[in-house]
Parts: structure tokens; C-alpha cells; sequence
């Protein structure tokens, strides 16, 4: 309905704006004019476009962005699917007994755990286990008190000086929004903690860095740290390297999008509920305009009608 | 069942001028039509327009193909003249007044795209009012527990709920016969002892003076309760006030006994 | 023919039951925003957990719930 009103008004305009440029008015001159309206149309589209391209050339420098990381089919990283839940489990796992040696998760907290991937006892069992500062308490000091599900994750470093001086000035990034923040997101975080290997011939890597592919530069100070078995899972899940790097890159993706469970499923409601509307008003607006476009129109001619006027 | 737009502006325009027998004669007429027209605007004074719905208006309409040739003006069979004002039918195109199935769709039609409106804009304003319902985070902090096992009988504790003290009185049954013991009626805020505990070993109230704020001293004042050492009002075991010119009894949190744990807020 | 029948009379009731008066007019189309609203809700999730069935945490809730007793 649209596209044939919509044809028709551009044919009607076309017509129109050749009677109003030339001298001739016929429907070959309409047509041709057309035509070459749409010719200098895709002339200038193809031109810009290539101007674009050749200013922005494609370009592969592994070496200094890195290499670009395959995809793989994380369920939350498809249209409709959501975490899943028991990778996230064995994630934090990963994450408490390998990453949070060195890395932080300043906005998560314990809390945010609970009906995600544990329960309430676990959450508060978990907590306790990590000894948090509190007060000031009756005489004005500060004390210490086992951790609670309202507060954050431990820090392994007071500060980011303290992280430098204990990596040997590296400073191993906050991973609370992670695959948030990456080129990649989490195919670049899987890619990277299984992507360890020798470097190629030629490639000179510093003392205390490590070569990894999918890193910018290729040189990385985090060494590698996910291998088969260095972690033992309470569900008896294999636990290879592999394995691993999945369930920690599914746990981080969480920890970035704690949300996105919940904001898909209200995305597919509301593409329903739309969806519905707008065909309801397109019903509609036909059913209104209806009564307008049948009417019709008498002439009723004078009487000279007939007669043909003089020059 | 049947749409009740059929008719389009072109169907219409090919009707009325349907006069030549090829649609390329049709058009020619169209625009030879549009041209004549403005040109005779002057002489056509007592020309008129009239509009009437498709449906209102039926009159059968025959038309006799003519030619049409260049500069020839409106001499067909249906714009002859006076008298002659014969309207096409559109009896093809317009629908059976009888019909209600029609007319019972586009109320339905109306009323479902109502009902779709009504549910989004009713999930839309829902989803506007839990905004504003308190955070994840003060929601996790507006609750306290407190482990009973560690206030030994006759203590008060004094725990921390919303940046407020909160007294946890583990009463003896002394002190629970006295609070009993008051004569109501001659308390500045008369209230029953009952009515301020849950169970009658564990009172629990907020430690602010209802004075001016200052926090009472546990286990002072006259009464064996608090007593507040900005102005001198005395609470008794109840937490009721006795002396001094605090108006009201100290007030009683929302709270919760599970067994050895006591979830305060 | 028969269809048509019963399709004249279902209208012809609809029409008279519901959108004769504007009053229950009205009132058909509240009830029924409730009512869709409520369908529309419960037929997604069901849809949606039926499709991501067995990663989501209530499918795997039970196996890391102690007992209550406990």
C-alpha cells in the first residue's frame, strides 16, 4: 500500500517538475528525466562511498591491533538467549581462585550473586569468608567484620600503585565491565586467555611480557594462567582449559550485563506489542481514509459547453 | 471479509472518464482534460462542483465510446450538457448496507488496537513507577540481623540500622515483671508493654531521643532503662518515657524473630 | 453459504453484546488490555523458557537449594 502510494507520488512529482522545466510534456521526457536523476543520484552515492573507502582503507596490522578473534557461540551473545546460569557458577569459580589474585570487580557485589547463579546461604557463606572494615564503631575506630552480601567484591590492591608496583608497573584492568569495554567483547576475552603461544620468528618480546596474538602489540603482561585442571568444578564438569576460559568469559559477560536476561525478553515483547500496533493503525488509517477516497465528484458543465472558444 | 477500501483514486478517475476504450486514451484524456479546464474557467460561470459519497448516490451509467482527439473538449456521452447530470455507478464498489459483519469488524478492529494501546501504555507507566522504588543497593542495606545467641540475658546491644542506633534489650524477668507493673494511665505516653515487644525477653527500639535526637545511655536513669544525657529524660525498661521533657515513648522498628536471629527493618 | 451465516450472526452478537453501547464498549476494551496484558506476559515467558530451557537459574536452582530443615 505504501510503497505503491509512495511510487506513485515520486512518478507524479517527476511529472510535474519536467512540465514545470521543459517545454515538453510528454511521458517519454518524464521517464528519461527520471532516468537520469536516478543516474546522478547513484553517481554522487557511488562516489562518496568511494571516497569513503579509499579514505578508510581496510588495513590488517596484526602487530599492532591485534589479531581479530573468531566468533564463538556464547548463548548470551545470540538474538534471544540468555546466560547460562551454571556456566556463570563455575565462572566465579574461575574468577575467585585464578583472576581475583590480581584483578578487581569494583562493581559487583555479593548481592548481585544471589538468584543469579547461588543462593542466598551461599551468597552469605561466600561473604563471610573475606574480612571487610567497618565503623566507626562506639569508641570511633575502625574495625573489621566478616563481609555481608551488600558489600563489593574483595580488591586485591588498596589502589592502582599498589597494583603497578606488585605487577611490575602493569596494571591489571578492573574487570567489571570487560567484555563491555573490549574490541570483541567476550570472543576477544576467550581469544585472549587461551591465545598464549611462542612468539614468531622475529618477534622480540621483552623480559616479564608474554606473547600473546589477540593482544594490541602482541605483547601482554598478564602470563598465562588458564590451563587443563587448574581449577576443580563442584558439578564434575571436565575442567579443560578451554572449559575454563569459557565459564570465565560467560561469568565476566555477566558481570558486564547482569541486566541482559531480562532486557531481552522485555526487547522481544515490545517488538511484539509494536509490531501489532502498527499494523492495527495501518488498518486503521486505511479504514478512516476510506470515506474520504470514495468520494466522487459531479461536474455538471454549462451550457456553452460545446461551443469552441475564438481566438 | 471484506475490506471496505476497494475503490482507489485512479479506479474512480476511470470510471468517470471511461469514455475512450484503451488506457492510454484515458490518460490522454486526463491530461487534455486538466489543461481545457483552467483555459475555460472564464466562460464556465455557471459550471458547478458537486460532491456526493459513492454510496448515498446511485444512478446507472451507460457511456458510448467517442474519440478523442486533440484540443477535443468534454463531449461525451455523460457531460453533454443540461440536463444530463447522470452519475456513474459505483454499485461494484460499495458495500451491502445489510452487511454488519463489516461494521462489527472495524469496531473489533478499533477496540483490539485499544487493547493493545491500553496494555503497553499500562506496562510503560509500571515500568516508570519501579524506577522510582527504592535501588538494589539501599534495599540490600535497609536490613540488619542481628545473631540473639550473642546478647547474654540482661544486655543491650547497640546495632547499626540506616545510620541510626538500634537497642537490643535482652530483658531479664524482672525487668519484664516491672515494665508489666506501670500504672498506664500515669505515663506521658501511655502504652502497654505488650504492645512494644514481640516476645517479652527482646526489646527492640531505636536509640534516638525523641527529645532533640541525642542518643540515650543504656542501662542508666532513674527507671533502669536509658537516660538521655543532653536534657535528663529518663526511659524505663520498656523504653517508655518517665521523666524529663521528652513527649513520646522511644520508637519501635519493624522487626522480625527467627528462631536465634532477628532481622531489624 | 453456511459459513457467511455464521459469520453474519457471531458479528451480529459481537456487535450487540459488546460495541453497541459505548458504555460497555469501553469497558470491553479495559477489561481486555487487563486480560491481553496478562495473556500476552505469561505467553512470552513461557516462550522464553521454554527456548533458553536449562540455563537459566531456576532450572538449575534445585540443585544448590539446601533442604529447609537444615
Amino acid at each position: 500500500m505504501f510503497s505503491r502510494g509512495t511510487a506513485k507520488f515520486f512518478k507524479s512529482a517527476v511529472g510535474s517538475a519536467s512540465k514545470r522545466f521543459s517545454t515538453e510534456s510528454n511521458a517519454k521526457a518524464s521517464a528519461s528525466n527520471l532516468l537520469f536523476k536516478a543516474s546522478v543520484a547513484t553517481a554522487v552515492g557511488s562516489g562518496i562511498s568511494l571516497w569513503y573507502l579509499n579514505k578508510n582503507t581496510a588495513h590488517a596490522d596484526m602487530q599492532a591491533d591485534g589479531l581479530h578473534p573468531p566468533h564463538y557461540n556464547f548463548p548470551h551473545t545470540t538474538l534471544l538467549g540468555t546466560f547460562d546460569h551454571a556456566s556463570i557458577r563455575r565462572g566465579f569459580q574461575v574468577f575467585k581462585e585464578v583472576c581475583a589474585a590480581c584483578h578487581s570487580l569494583d562493581h559487583v557485589h555479593w548481592r548481585n550473586l544471589i538468584d543469579v547463579a547461588f543462593t542466598e546461604d551461599e551468597v552469605k557463606e561466600l561473604a563471610a569468608e573475606y574480612e571487610y572494615e567497618d565503623g566507626p564503631n562506639d569508641q570511633g575506630e575502625m574495625f573489621m567484620r566478616p563481609g555481608k552480601p551488600s558489600d563489593p567484591f574483595p580488591k586485591p590492591y588498596p589502589n592502582e600503585e599498589a597494583a603497578r608496583a606488585a605487577n611490575a608497573g602493569a596494571f591489571p584492568p578492573d574487570l567489571s565491565l570487560i567484555t563491555k569495554a573490549r574490541h570483541g567483547g567476550a570472543d576477544y576475552v576467550y581469544s585472549l586467555i587461551t591465545g598464549y603461544c611462542d612468539p614468531p620468528a622475529g618477534v622480540e618480546i621483552r623480559e616479564g611480557l608474554n606473547y600473546n596474538p589477540y593482544f594490541p602489540g602482541g605483547a601482554i603482561a598478564m602470563a598465562q594462567n588458564i590451563f587443563d585442571g587448574v581449577v576443580e568444578y563442584e558439578d564434575g564438569t571436565p575442567a579443560t582449559a578451554s572449559q575454563i576460559a569459557k565459564d570465565v568469559t560467560t561469568f565476566l559477560g555477566w558481570a558486564s550485563e547482569p541486566e541482559l536476561d531480562d532486557r531481552k525478553k522485555l526487547g522481544v515483547k515490545a517488538v511484539l506489542l509494536f509490531s501489532t500496533l502498527t499494523a492495527l493503525s495501518l488498518w486503521i488509517k486505511r479504514n478512516r481514509f476510506s470515506s474520504l477516497k470514495n468520494r466522487k465528484i459531479v461536474f455538471n458543465p454549462p451550457s456553452n459547453w460545446n461551443t469552441p472558444t475564438k481566438k | 471479509m471484506a475490506l471496505p477500501v476497494k475503490i482507489s483514486a485512479s479506479v474512480i478517475n476511470r470510471t468517470f472518464f471511461s469514455t475512450p476504450n484503451t488506457t492510454a486514451a484515458v490518460k490522454a484524456v486526463g491530461a487534455t482534460a486538466a489543461a481545457k479546464f483552467t483555459t475555460h474557467k472564464s466562460a464556465s460561470k455557471s459550471s458547478a462542483v458537486s460532491i456526493t459519497s459513492a454510496s448515498r448516490t446511485i444512478t446507472n451509467f451507460t457511456s458510448s465510446p467517442k474519440n478523442i482527439g486533440y484540443q477535443q473538449r468534454f463531449s461525451s456521452g455523460f457531460a453533454a450538457g443540461p440536463g444530463s447530470e447522470k452519475v456513474p455507478s459505483f454499485g461494484d464498489y460499495t458495500k451491502e448496507r445489510t452487511n454488519d459483519s463489516s461494521r462489527a469488524f472495524t469496531y473489533f478492529m478499533l477496540g483490539a488496537s485499544g487493547t493493545v494501546v491500553a496494555a503497553t501504555a499500562q506496562s510503560a507507566v509500571h515500568g516508570f513507577l519501579m524506577n522510582m522504588s527504592a535501588s538494589a543497593d539501599v534495599l540490600a542495606m535497609a536490613k540488619v540481623e542481628v545473631d540473639l545467641n550473642n546478647i547474654p540475658l540482661g544486655k543491650t546491644v547497640t546495632i547499626k540500622w540506616r545510620g541510626k542506633p538500634v537497642f537490643v534489650k535482652h530483658r531479664t524477668q524482672e525487668e519484664i515483671d516491672e515494665a508489666n507493673s506501670v500504672t498506664i494511665k500515669s505515663l506521658p505516653d501511655p502504652q502497654v508493654d505488650a504492645d512494644r515487644t514481640q516476645t517479652p525477653e527482646w526489646l527492640v527500639v531505636v536509640g534516638i531521643c525523641t527529645h532533640l535526637g541525642c542518643v540515650p545511655i543504656s542501662d542508666s536513669g532513674d527507671f533502669g532503662g536509658w537516660y538521655c544525657p543532653c536534657h535528663g529524660s529518663h526511659y524505663d525498661v520498656s523504653g517508655r518515657i518517665r521523666k524529663g521533657p521528652a513527649p513520646l515513648n522511644l520508637e519501635v522498628p519493624e522487626y522480625t524473630i527467627d528462631g536465634s536471629t532477628m532481622v531489624i527493618g | 453459504m453456511a459459513l457467511s451465516a455464521v459469520t453474519k450472526s457471531v458479528s451480529k452478537f459481537t456487535y450487540n453484546t459488546f460495541f453497541k453501547r459505548e458504555s460497555v464498549y469501553f469497558s470491553t476494551v479495559v477489561v481486555g488490555a487487563v486480560a491481553f496484558s496478562i495473556y500476552f506476559n505469561s505467553a512470552v515467558d513461557n516462550w522464553w523458557d521454554n527456548r533458553n530451557k536449562g540455563k537459566q537459574w531456576k532450572d538449575i536452582k534445585d540443585k544448590y537449594v539446601k533442604p529447609a530443615e537444615e
